[in-house]
């Protein structure tokens, strides 16, 4: 071969050994982004929609890594402008090097796991966004996310929710339930619990269940994150578990995408999505949802099921089983388009970025004059049913809505 | 449907289509992993992304046909039974 | 950047005036990301690129009072649309402020009756005909940027559709828009002065002046758009041929047959198909044989476009094309509107895979002289292969430019690994870039038919191409722009002030 400077690769400046490291792990990946520049990410994103910024577009991820590379820039310069995403996958499925090409060379667009890897570098060299920080602190002193913001989060309220419901402890099949669910939303896990008992579906809480870890290495604090992985995966050791039942989307990404990187071929746990459960009880006959709910409705498709797992027909099929509702569709592809905003840690920093984006996306259910959206994902619940206020559209869960059809009477909180 | 590590990272034995492309599951092609041992290597990819990547692209390009026009005409509805003498010439439908 | 420190505390005071705090950015990343656009980038140099500062404006008024203060302080202006063009239009050369216009990406008005709408320039036609649709209509802008170019940007580049063989191009969809001028003033610019003309023979027919230009002229704020129905039919064969000249013929046959709903059809040629074979699923179980393809599309009432299309699988049949079915056919050509080359399509003369960027060069030819250039063109192309692993000749199309066959968007498309581009890369990519121009005056061509012609390399040949024309450029420029703030450094305008 004939390279034009004899098979060296030009010379680069990058200031300390970590962050060289950093960009020989990443420069590829970011290359692919910066060499095609197409931007068919940025309308479907979601901080971009709001912000109309393109410093803070998937693109811009990317080229600040070729710019640290050439030693342009620095992790200091760029870390603030990591806090604007919510890890929603649009980005990378929109991109054609994931969508024409990513199966092809095994080699797709990563903006998320580059944004993870820019925020635990700026972690790792003690550059911190100050709300995160706080987040993180409380959530490794309590093993939960402060979702009360300052009412107590403790490990002896993780159960609250299932006071009544005579739920064992351990088993074979264990239902994890996310803190906003846990603490916050309790309607969600309550309604899950009763529809797998209504099928006879056997299942048991862990001993001493810990945040899944997922939100701290979103926020770039690897470190907890694993700590805490770790704590559950020993406690489902524990416990006898060979399966873990998950009805939050982003616990789902954590199991089967943190967790096997954290622990590989070791990670011997079968996670089942509930949603998924769900509509097979359905299809087999196990559930029918007799009780009619009328009312008007749409789905939001959560942004780590439909973009970042393609999940989205199950949901559908558990909808459209429920007798009295008008189901007014959107359909998945425009949806990639959609966010509620409320991951990845921006509502945390950025409030008013997740109001704006859950703004636009009440306007879209609006634009289809629903009473109700329907969502799958306790962390787009909140923003998504602040915004539904002014707009007069309730939020609902999934598994609240078949609860209701199921005829059970569910409990618990919505807010 | 559900998650499984061991089952995630076995791909279906591969069948070679050409010099540079291998098959794995159907309709589902590759690149010959030797193309990328030297500059890019490839990522660890377990079977639900590739699988994710290709039924979103065939989502995607009949949203693109949905947002041009109300419905698409197969061609192979119309292609002609014999050759025409005159095709490019004033001929009658 | 060119400013000190000092100038651009003075510049953003002045903007402060004028503009909120979160509309103007000053940081490093703010302004490295506004200093390239997807074309090739001589990485290495990427400092020399950056603007000083950018500013996000809301409304014209926002637009109009940036440019007057950079035109009293003497500052360079660039505007940024979408940044997706390649002749970098929107790569600032002298620092300055960049316009960024995404914030104007408001719709004004649809006037389902007199079929026109009107739009903040910072729209993309995607999301707009997402509005559209609920209408039943549709604005048929449609370059292979459609997701993420935007109106803009497409206004400032004079851009090209790939159906415009129906429905016309940029500067046939756009009637007219305001316009912020180098000093500042705003004007209302279109066929005469009316906002919803199609055709008027009032005055000097200034509009296509202010399209085009590449920034150098002022910005575009809010432009009024020509509507179509939403088509209920479209139809899109693709024919497989085993060799070039019958390809050739048959492409040129299908341009020239005058059918109403004729959009467009593309030639590919035999580097197009071996490249596709690398990594295209369509493509890469075809039969060796196949060494040129072609394609057609249709737009219409289905009534029209099922008549329409048996002529022309006709015509394709009578050159002995080989339909290649209706997955094929239908999967690329959707695959058309979003159709950038990704960068994995690189290969070392190993056949390794890397990582390369995209380069389109392109010009305006006849029919005629359509297999000269294809050969002289790849022969321009195989030398910096042989020079440099840089490089990479991904193949050339073809498409139509109109709807009876005259001249042809001919473009080739290089891959440039910029992983490895140092100067030595890059003075050879620039002097291939001008013998590519050359070629095409040669053969009585155009330098571009799409992306413009003020890259560096074959914008040295622009003033052969005009003419006495140049020099009328150079005086609209002075007129225009007396102190030579708007987008300076492109086209070699700066000869206007020597």
């Amino acid at each position: 071969m004939s390279l034009t400077d004899g098979g060296a690769e030009p010379e680069v400046t990058v200031r300390d050994e970590r962050t060289q490291e950093f960009v020989a792990e990443w420069r590829n990946a970011s290359y692919n982004c910066y060499s095609s520049g197409h931007k068919f990410c940025r309308e479907v994103c979601p901080v971009m929609q709001v912000t109309r910024n393109e410093s803070w577009t998937p693109t811009a991820f990317h080229a600040n890594v070729v710019a640290m590379e050439r030693g342009e820039l620095d992790v200091a310069d760029i870390a603030a402008d990591y806090v604007n995403c919510t890890q929603c996958g649009a980005c990378e499925l929109r991109c054609p090097n994931t969508l024409f090409t990513g199966d092809f060379y095994r080699f797709r667009t990563r903006t998320v796991d580059v944004v993870k890897a820019v925020r635990a570098l700026a972690v790792e060299k003690d550059i911190h966004q100050p709300k995160w920080q706080s987040w993180n602190e409380r959530t490794d002193e309590r093993t939960h996310e402060p979702v009360l913001g300052d009412i107590d989060i403790s490990q002896e309220r993780v159960r609250d929710w299932a006071a009544d419901l005579n739920i064992p402890i351990g088993g074979e099949s264990i239902l994890f339930v996310d803190c906003e669910a846990a603490y916050y939303r309790t309607s969600v896990p309550r309604a899950v619990a009763q529809i797998l008992q209504a099928a006879g579906y056997e299942f048991g809480l862990m001993a001493e269940q810990w945040c899944c870890g997922g939100p701290a290495a979103e926020m770039g604090y690897v470190d907890q994150a694993r700590r805490f992985a770790e704590h559950n995966l020993a406690d489902w050791r524990s416990v006898g578990a060979k399966r873990v039942l998950v009805l939050d989307p982003h616990d789902y990404i954590s199991f089967t995408e943190d967790y096997p990187k954290y622990f590989g071929a070791d990670f011997d746990i079968e996670v089942v999505l509930v949603v998924e459960l769900i509509a097979d009880l359905i299809r087999d006959g196990v559930l029918t949802p007799t009780v009619p709910i009328e009312r008007t409705i749409t789905y939001h498709d959560p942004c780590r099921l439909n973009k970042r797992k393609g999940i989205w027909k199950e949901p559908r099929e558990i909808l459209r089983a429920i007798p009295g509702l008008t189901f007014r569709d959107v359909d998945r592809v425009t949806q990639w388009s959609y966010c509620s905003g409320g991951g990845g840690g921006l509502p945390i920093e950025k409030p008013e970025l997740t109001a704006a984006i859950s703004a636009g996306r009440i306007a879209k259910a609006a634009d289809l004059a629903v009473d109700t959206l329907v969502s799958a994902c306790p962390w787009s619940e909140r923003p998504l049913s602040e915004a539904g206020a002014a707009q007069n559209i309730d939020v609902i869960d999934i598994h609240e809505l078949l609860a209701e059809s199921l005829g059970i009477t569910v409990g618990g909180s919505r807010s | 449907m559900s998650y499984r590590y061991d089952e995630q990272h076995t791909p279906p034995e591969p069948t070679r289509v050409t010099d540079v492309a291998i098959t794995t599951f159907e309709d589902l092609y590759e690149v010959d992993p030797r193309l990328m041992q030297e500059w890019v290597t490839q990522q660890e990819f377990p079977n639900w992304d590739s699988l994710r990547i290709m039924n979103s692209r065939h989502d995607h390009l009949e949203w693109m046909h949905e947002h041009f026009a109300h419905k698409v005409i197969h061609g192979s509805e119309l292609l002609p039974a014999d050759p025409d003498p005159n095709p490019s010439g004033e001929v009658s439908l | 950047m060119t400013l000190t420190a000092e100038r651009v505390d003075t510049v953003v005071h002045a903007l402060r005036r004028v503009l909120r705090d979160d509309q103007i950015l000053t940081s490093k990343t703010d302004r490295y990301n506004r200093a390239r656009v997807p074309a090739p980038f001589p990485v290495h140099r990427w400092a020399e690129r950056l603007p000083d500062l950018a500013v996000l404006p809301e409304s014209t008024e926002d637009v109009a009072a940036v440019v007057r203060i950079a035109n009293e302080l003497l500052v360079p202006v660039v505007p940024r649309d979408g940044g997706t063009g390649l002749t970098d239009g929107a790569v600032p050369l002298r620092g300055g402020i960049v316009v960024d216009v995404k914030r104007m990406n408001a719709i004004h008005e649809i006037d389902p009756v007199n079929r026109t709408c009107t739009v903040g320039t910072g729209i993309s036609m995607l999301k707009l005909n997402e509005q559209l649709a609920k209408h039943g209509l549709i604005y048929p802008d449609d370059p292979a940027s459609y997701p993420c170019s935007l109106v803009g940007g497409r206004i400032g580049t004079s851009g090209w559709s790939l159906i415009g063989a129906r429905y016309g191009h940029t500067r046939d969809l756009v009637l007219s828009f305001d316009h912020v001028l180098p000093t500042g003033e705003v004007m209302h610019v279109g066929d005469g002065v009316g906002q919803k003309i199609t055709k008027s023979s009032s005055g000097y027919q200034l509009k296509h002046l202010f399209m085009g230009h590449q920034g150098t002229l002022g910005i575009a704020t809010r432009a009024t758009l020509k509507l179509f129905p939403k088509p209920e039919a479209e139809l899109s064969p693709f024919w497989a041929f085993d060799n070039y000249d019958d390809a050739y013929a048959c492409v040129g046959d299908l341009a020239r047959a005058g059918v109403a709903t004729f959009a467009g059809a593309v030639l590919f040629d035999e580097h197009k198909v071996a490249y596709l074979r690398r990594d295209d699923e369509a493509y890469i179980p075809q039969p060796s044989d196949v060494r040129a393809l072609v394609c057609a599309v249709m737009y219409g009432y289905e009534d029209e476009v099922r008549p329409a299309g048996k002529r022309l699988l006709r015509i394709a049949q009578s050159h002995g094309a080989r339909y290649l079915g209706d997955e094929i056919s239908e999967g690329d050509w959707a695959a058309r509107h979003d159709r950038y080359a990704t960068p994995l399509h690189g290969r070392t003369g190993n056949g390794q895979v890397v990582p390369m960027s995209w380069h389109c060069e392109d010009a305006a030819i006849n029919y005629t002289h359509l297999p000269a250039v294809t050969r002289e063109w790849h022969d321009i192309v195989a030398g910096l292969r042989r020079q440099s692993d840089v490089f990479d000749d991904w193949g050339m199309f073809a498409y139509t430019s109109s709807d009876n066959g005259t001249d042809w968007l001919t473009e080739i498309d290089v891959g440039i690994w910029e992983q490895q581009l140092d100067d030595r890369a890059w003075a050879l990519w620039v002097q291939a870039k001008r013998d590519l121009a050359a070629v095409s005056l040669k053969y009585h061509g155009s330098i571009s038919a799409c992306h413009g012609s003020c890259r560096e390399g074959e914008v040295d040949l622009v003033p052969d191409e005009l003419g006495r024309g140049f020099q009328v450029m150079l005086d609209l420029k002075r007129a225009l722009d007396p102190r030579n703030i708007m987008n300076p450094g492109k086209y070699h305008l700066d000869r206007a002030y020597s």
